[in-house]
């Protein structure tokens, strides 16, 4: 579960102070679907960082499955990221330096014990990538990198998947791979994904949608089968 | 949470594949390695090799390493404790050297000459220097039974010839050739009469020594080849001449640097600037590798993000940026000894006879090792604070390019210190291995202490002076902004891009510049100083036991001789008897080092002002002629505890006179003013019974005839004829001007390239400008022009700062070193203008191809 109580972003440029994000609250259960969308400026990637632990909030609170994380020092926030989250991006983010398969397996290396090689392997059969494991991320077409970043996201296994805008750099054929991709992931896994997208087609298929403007939630809501997911069993059920 | 670390095995293999990818960049980091650590290969290979040489000329002048002078024979206890001290270490070599005046005679002439008499044991004498004979033979077998070796003038005079018989107190003496050159010639006493020289075997049997002779007995000790115990030269030699001192109380002691003090001062300019050069490259060579790094790191950054959102943590970073940058430096450093060993090698064979260095150039494994540790080490030093800035890597990169500067002002500058401690502590913690390296580089810890801290004071105030300087540009242009024409005022705005190096760029070009000018500001002083003191002026014939009767007619004498160099100079001597010395009257005096002889019997010159080739270096000359005062030479004072204001108290004629000590100078060694440790006020002596000394400068090819043409007319007048070991001392000179010219040009060469390399370093950044600009619709021509003026008002603020701080480093290193500091304009200039037309031409070198690029290639891989 990631918790947020409060959280402001600004950022200091000489005497003057650029708010991002003015005070957000907000709780994300376990294997939610969040995608959160909003303007250019809203402050959507933003939130994603601190939610990621990427950034530190300049004031507020945030907690992952109950440890806080905005205190954290470098080296912990690095275990935490390393550990319980995986990440997508809209621009891929590969190492150009290293193979497919050492992109995946980095992660792995990174932050577990023993040998992810066989788990890296099969997680690009999985995306479809088995033939192009040992190529470079410059001899992969667009939609080829982002299953290659959706496999090194997967590699430890992590109970939450932060995407940033995965499928704006693809074409439509692709974007639906990489979608399908991570839903599956979502749905089989139990995995928490909270997605930050332009694209209403991409955010219909979450479970909640958070709508920011001028870095304040406009809009939250249940609309799809989240919000019977989310309503208590006992209540569902009696 | 514990985190696993990356392993050492793929934090080396990202670090590789992340050099595979783009070679030329690092060949950058590469070069300036390479540079650096062939400069100090080859620098101190050849200035090792140039050292021995000149070290061996110096101790040549005095046929040893160190000298004892007494002047009485040495007693048995004396012997024994020679021999004691000779025992301790089984390399060390030692023989005496006596000198006497006596009478001589030839047949052939029923007059017998006054003669300054030398005798050796051929079988060691001369430890260093050569003796050149006429017909040539060996000293041993010249002097081999009653055979002896005689100057020139001796024949001249007695109108003998070689082969003739020589009657020397009881003994006859076959003259076996004529005695050309002897190394020691300009440090044994001035004598009177020509030279004679005999075995010590000879000398015994011709009863000339009794107890009370006149005589002076010089002990010449050789130190073994290799210091033991670790020791260095100097400080073997300071141990010798310790033990010897502890033997021989009374005597003189003095090594090889006090026998000719031009030359021991011109090999002591000459070795400190050679270290300078040696760490200056140094220097030079880590500040373009950081720089390097620095800009690798800057382009580093999303893969440093990607990494970081990945879990890395920081040691993971720095694991891997480490070990490519020790990688680097391990290629640049053996590169660099291949190069340096490389130019050693190619220098006598591209210059051959042209290179006057004579040492034999041997393959210099300990240069090698030290350039290879060295290189290694500076490289990892000065790459560590940018390489710990990966601590600062936010990894919110990969999400958003925004460059948050934090507060401005007082408080945002000490913020930005503080997220910097672990470099600010490191950069405190660097000083000590830069202490280390420029301390075995120099080998000297006063050097080394004195460098480390004087680099990082200047480093701090010019990084400050650069923040400054940067400053006031900026409030220049924001008043004048919209006034100035747009490629003129972006280039200027250029210089503040947000996350700019402006400051540590211009810091960095400063330092540059400023050692760079400051090695050629300080040779070039060093070199006009040393020309000076051998200039072509000095005299190389002195004469002596010239009376006042004969002044004129002799000065008249030289005014019509040819080949006269320089007029006749001369000084006027008496005889004095020091009484006291600071009170204790002279006979208390023993153990002070100093023959009693040299107080009792004392060669005084008077002068109302310092004589040629002296200097004060303590107290001042008087003014009046008539003052009490006493000038002595430097070496006396210190032997005697003399300072100014100390009390001597002298006769001179038969008039006791308690005098104050007005002035402590130090002779040259090479002008009259060395023939004398005491001078006094011309009211004091001018009126005693007097000898003259002369020198003049002629040429040595008309030496001969000169002294037969003075003999004829003055025939008691001695001739010293030192133009053999003048020659000498000039070609040495030639030596050190050639070879620190030689090393400082190539170490200014390795700096100019370090310099471009760090300019170029900047490139990444420039071409993802000029792509927008382009993509704006500018013409390659307004990039040209927009960054040509950020190139040349960066390399001519560079060069400003370097250029006022290398004639202040250089105005205090200078001092340090007793030579007078003249501004070098031309240079000065040169250094100004040349740093930007550089900067403006490598950063043009470096970024030819960003013309070329389309914007597509690069805007694709934002």
């Amino acid at each position: 579960m990631i918790e947020v109580r409060g959280a402001k972003k600004w950022i200091q440029n000489g005497a003057r102070r650029v708010d991002i994000l003015k005070g957000i609250s907000l709780t994300i259960p376990a294997g939610q679907f969040v995608a959160i969308v909003g303007a250019s400026g809203s402050g959507k990637s933003t939130l994603l960082g601190l939610l990621a632990g990427l950034d530190t909030p300049s004031e507020g609170e945030i907690g992952i499955d109950g440890v806080p994380i905005h205190n954290l020092v470098e080296s912990q926030l690095a275990a935490v990221r390393g550990r319980k989250i995986g990440f997508v991006f809209q621009s891929y983010q590969l190492i150009q330096t290293l193979t497919a398969l050492e992109n995946v397996l980095l992660p792995y290396e990174l932050n577990m014990e023993g040998n992810g090689l066989s788990k890296a392997r099969q997680l690009l059969t999985e995306v479809g990538l088995q033939d192009r494991m040992d190529h470079y991320p410059v001899q992969l077409s667009g939609g080829e990198q982002q299953r290659v970043a959706l496999a090194r996201a997967f590699v430890i296994d992590p109970p939450i998947v932060m995407a940033d805008e995965p499928t704006g750099n693809l074409d439509s054929t692709n974007g639906l791979l990489v979608l399908e991709l991570l839903l599956k992931r979502n749905r089989e896994a139990g995995t928490t994904l909270v997605l930050v997208t332009h694209d209403p087609e991409v955010a219909s298929h979450a479970d909640r949608k958070i709508v920011l403007k001028d870095g304040l939630i406009a809009e939250d809501t249940l609309p799809f089968r989240a919000a019977e997911a989310l309503v208590p069993s006992e209540e569902r059920h009696g | 949470m514990a985190k696993r670390a990356l392993s050492w095995r793929r934090a080396a293999d990202i670090g590789w594949r992340d050099l595979k990818s783009a070679p030329g960049k690092f060949a950058f980091v590469v070069l300036s390695v390479a540079v650096g650590v062939a400069a100090l290969v080859g620098v101190r290979g050849l200035s090792n090799s140039f050292r021995r040489t000149l070290l061996g000329e110096a101790r040549s002048l005095m046929a040893g390493d160190l000298s004892a002078r007494i002047f009485h024979p040495p007693s048995d206890e004396e012997q024994n404790k020679i021999a004691g001290v000779m025992n301790q270490d089984a390399g060390m070599r030692s023989t005496w050297v006596t000198e006497t005046i006596s009478m001589a005679s030839v047949p052939q002439s029923q007059t017998p000459l006054l003669v300054s008499l030398k005798a050796v044991d051929p079988k060691q004498y001369p430890f260093y220097g050569t003796v050149d004979l006429q017909p040539s033979m060996s000293l041993q077998q010249a002097l081999a039974g009653d055979s002896a070796v005689v100057a020139d003038e001796f024949l001249i005079r007695l109108n003998a010839h070689v082969g003739d018989t020589l009657r020397l107190g009881g003994l006859n003496f076959h003259i076996a050739a004529v005695l050309e050159q002897e190394p020691d010639r300009i440090t044994s006493g001035a004598g009177l009469g020509p030279r004679v020289m005999i075995s010590q075997e000879a000398l015994k049997q011709t009863g000339l020594v009794a107890p009370g002779s006149r005589i002076s007995e010089r002990l010449l000790v050789k130190l073994p080849e290799n210091p033991p115990h670790g020791l260095t030269a100097d400080a073997e030699t300071a141990d010798a001449r310790a033990k010897l001192e502890s033997a021989l109380p009374d005597a003189q002691v003095m090594d090889f640097r006090e026998g000719n003090p031009a030359l021991s001062r011109g090999l002591d300019n000459a070795t400190s600037i050679l270290s300078l050069i040696c760490l200056v490259a140094m220097v030079l060579g880590a500040i373009g590798v950081a720089m390097a790094m620095h800009a690798h790191l800057e382009q580093r950054m999303d893969m440093l993000a990607i990494l970081k959102a990945l879990g890395a943590g920081s040691s993971d970073l720095l694991r891997i940026f480490l070990l490519q940058t020790m990688g680097l430096g391990l290629a640049g450093a053996l590169l660099g000894v291949a190069a340096g060993v490389g130019v050693m090698a190619a220098l006598p064979s591209a210059f051959g006879n042209l290179l006057p260095v004579r040492a034999a150039l041997v393959i210099p494994w300990q240069s090698g090792l030290a350039g290879l540790g060295t290189g290694l080490l500076t490289t990892l030093l000065f790459c560590l604070p940018p390489l710990l800035d990966v601590r600062g890597v936010r990894p919110v990169l990969v999400l958003r390019r925004l460059v948050e500067q934090g507060p401005g002002g007082i408080r945002g500058f000490f913020e930005w210190w503080m997220r910097r401690w672990p470099q600010l502590l490191l950069s405190v913690g660097l000083l000590i291995p830069l202490i280390a390296i420029a301390w075995t580089l120099s080998d000297s810890a006063a050097v080394g202490v004195r460098f480390g801290l004087a680099f990082a004071a200047a480093l701090i105030v010019l990084l400050i002076l650069a923040a400054v300087t940067l400053l006031v540009l900026r409030l220049l242009l924001n008043s004048v902004r919209l006034r100035i024409p747009s490629s003129l005022r972006h280039g200027l705005a250029n210089l503040y891009r947000p996350g700019n190096q402006s400051a540590p760029v211009l810091a960095a070009l400063g330092t540059g510049v400023m050692l760079i000018l400051t090695v050629y500001l300080i040779q070039a002083d060093i070199l006009r100083d040393l020309r000076e003191t051998a200039s072509p002026k000095l005299p190389n014939v002195f004469f002596a036991d010239i009376h006042p009767d004969q002044l004129a007619g002799i000065k008249n004498f030289f005014a019509h001789q040819p080949g006269l160099q320089d007029a006749l100079d001369t000084i006027p001597v008496v005889m004095g008897r020091f009484v006291s010395v600071n009170g204790r009257p002279v006979a208390q005096l023993r153990g002070q080092h100093f023959p009693l002889r040299m107080l009792e019997s004392a060669e005084l010159s008077w002068a109302d002002a310092p004589l040629a080739g002296d200097k004060v270096t303590a107290g001042a000359w008087w003014k009046d002629g008539n003052a009490t005062e006493i000038a002595v030479g430097e070496g006396v004072a210190k032997r005697l505890h003399l300072s100014p204001g100390s009390s001597m108290e002298l006769e001179t004629g038969g008039v006791t006179r308690m005098l104050k000590v007005g002035a402590i100078y130090r002779a040259d060694g090479q002008h009259l003013g060395s023939r004398v440790e005491f001078v006094v006020p011309s009211g004091l002596a001018s009126d005693q019974p007097s000898t003259w000394y002369g020198g003049v400068r002629i040429d040595p090819n008309q030496v001969g005839a000169m002294e037969r043409g003075l003999f004829a007319a003055y025939p008691t007048v001695t001739v010293i004829n030192v133009a053999d070991v003048l020659v000498r001392i000039e070609s040495v000179v030639d030596q050190i001007t050639f070879v620190v010219r030689l090393l400082a040009g190539f170490s200014i060469l390795a700096g100019l390239m370090i310099l471009a390399s760090s300019i170029a370093s900047t490139r990444f950044r420039r071409m993802r400008e000029a792509v927008v600009l382009k993509t704006l619709g500018a013409t390659r021509m307004r990039i040209v022009r927009t960054f040509s003026v950020e190139f040349s008002v960066l390399g001519l603020l560079a060069g400003a700062v370097g250029v006022v701080f290398a004639n202040i480093l250089t105005h205090v290193l200078l001092s340090r070193l007793d030579v007078a500091f003249r501004i070098e304009w031309g240079a000065t200039l040169l250094a100004l203008f040349g740093t930007a037309v550089l900067a403006t031409a490598t950063g043009w070198l470096a970024s030819y191809r960003i013309l070329g690029l389309r914007p597509l290639e690069v805007l694709r891989e934002e």
